[in-house]
């Protein structure tokens, strides 16, 4: 799992070496911002059902399209699947927050993610709507701290960068 | 490999919940600058301490420099003298990472089995591995003693705090024991 320690640590495995000084530079820089990283990820975990919900709700009122038969969001199945498609999203990216890295995004979100889409017929566009709805939705300071909305907010922009 | 927060989150995958736990993860971030301090203590006093607990070990038993013992020649000690120092790196890496997956994976695992093939004899192995521990421990509360240390006494001399490290310094000690029991 890709983080900030594990690469100082991979690196410094590589040249044989204990770690240096500007190795634990490196991990105290990431230990700097993880007060705002797990401030952002206490709130998310308290909050995902109703911030999925409202990124699910945002998107299927972008797409109308989404509830014709046949489409992606035309059945209760169907509409459950979007909905925890979203929140998987969500809780991926509160687990990014946690590791201080994109690790968990990477692995289990976006590798292989082109693929299940295009076997299923699943179009990406909604879930850019949701997520960019989800993207603008933070405020701060009601929601969130500013450097904790800022953390929050790269995670989101780096799932709709990787389905764009 | 794994660290603190990432072994949060893998096991909050196992359930697909987030994670909700975030005390011990705080506690870590805000325990952070003594574990570096810990860290470095290690990485700079690494050489001496490898050096004696390998002497260490070798004068509680001298057979291991005589012919036939597993530190002779020079070259098979050379040898004990670099082993000592990756268990050291290691152990360095897990404490960075908070996580003792780095030490399992890319150091124990088989490690006792390739030490006995080699011959190499355990219960020294685990001897020099105690030192270690037990000098680990001196560095990180920067407390080195002076009557074993005499004129080589050396502190890093980094800010003390009330409880000098207590639970960074059983975090390294659990370390070392895992060590201890993966060869024995």
């Amino acid at each position: 799992m890709k983080s900030v320690v594990t690469t100082v640590v991979t690196a410094a495995d590589a040249a044989g070496r204990f770690p240096s000084s500007s190795d634990l530079q490196s991990v105290q820089g990431s230990i700097q911002r993880a007060a705002a990283r797990m401030e952002a990820a206490e709130k998310l975990a308290g909050n995902i059902d109703a911030v999925a919900k409202e990124a699910y709700d945002a998107c299927i009122a972008a797409n109308p399209y989404l509830n014709d038969a046949g489409q992606a969001n035309s059945t209760d199945t169907f509409k459950s699947k979007c909905h925890r498609d979203i929140k998987h999203y969500m809780r991926l990216i509160q687990y990014c927050l946690v590791v201080g890295g994109t690790g968990p995004l990477d692995e289990w979100g976006i590798a292989g993610s082109r693929e299940v889409y295009r076997a299923l017929n699943l179009p990406t566009p909604p879930y850019v709507a949701a997520l960019s709805f989800a993207r603008n939705r933070g405020c701060t300071p009601r929601d969130l701290s500013p450097q904790a909305l800022t953390e929050y907010n790269a995670l989101l922009d780096y799932a709709i960068n990787s389905l764009s | 490999m794994l660290d603190a927060f990432s072994r949060a989150v893998v096991s909050a995958d196992a359930s697909t919940q987030c994670v909700t736990d975030l005390d011990a993860l705080k506690e870590f971030v805000a325990q952070g600058n003594r574990r570096l301090d810990a860290v470095n203590a290690i990485a700079s006093n690494a050489s001496c301490m490898v050096s004696d607990a390998i002497a260490g070990m070798i004068c509680e038993n001298q057979g291991l420099i005589q012919a036939g013992g597993n530190c002779y020649p020079n070259r098979r000690m050379a040898a004990c003298l670099r082993d000592g120092e990756i268990v050291l790196r290691y152990v360095s890496y897990a404490l960075l990472a908070g996580d003792a997956s780095v030490l399992d994976d890319r150091c124990l695992n088989g490690l006792k089995e390739t030490y006995a093939a080699l011959g190499v004899p355990a219960t020294s192995t685990a001897r020099a591995v105690q030192i270690m521990k037990a000098q680990a421990a001196a560095h990180i509360k920067d407390q080195p003693s002076e009557a074993l240390a005499g004129a080589r006494l050396r502190k890093m001399g980094s800010p003390e705090t009330a409880d000098r490290c207590a639970s960074i310094v059983a975090e390294a000690s659990s370390y070392f024991d895992r060590v201890i029991s993966a060869l024995s």
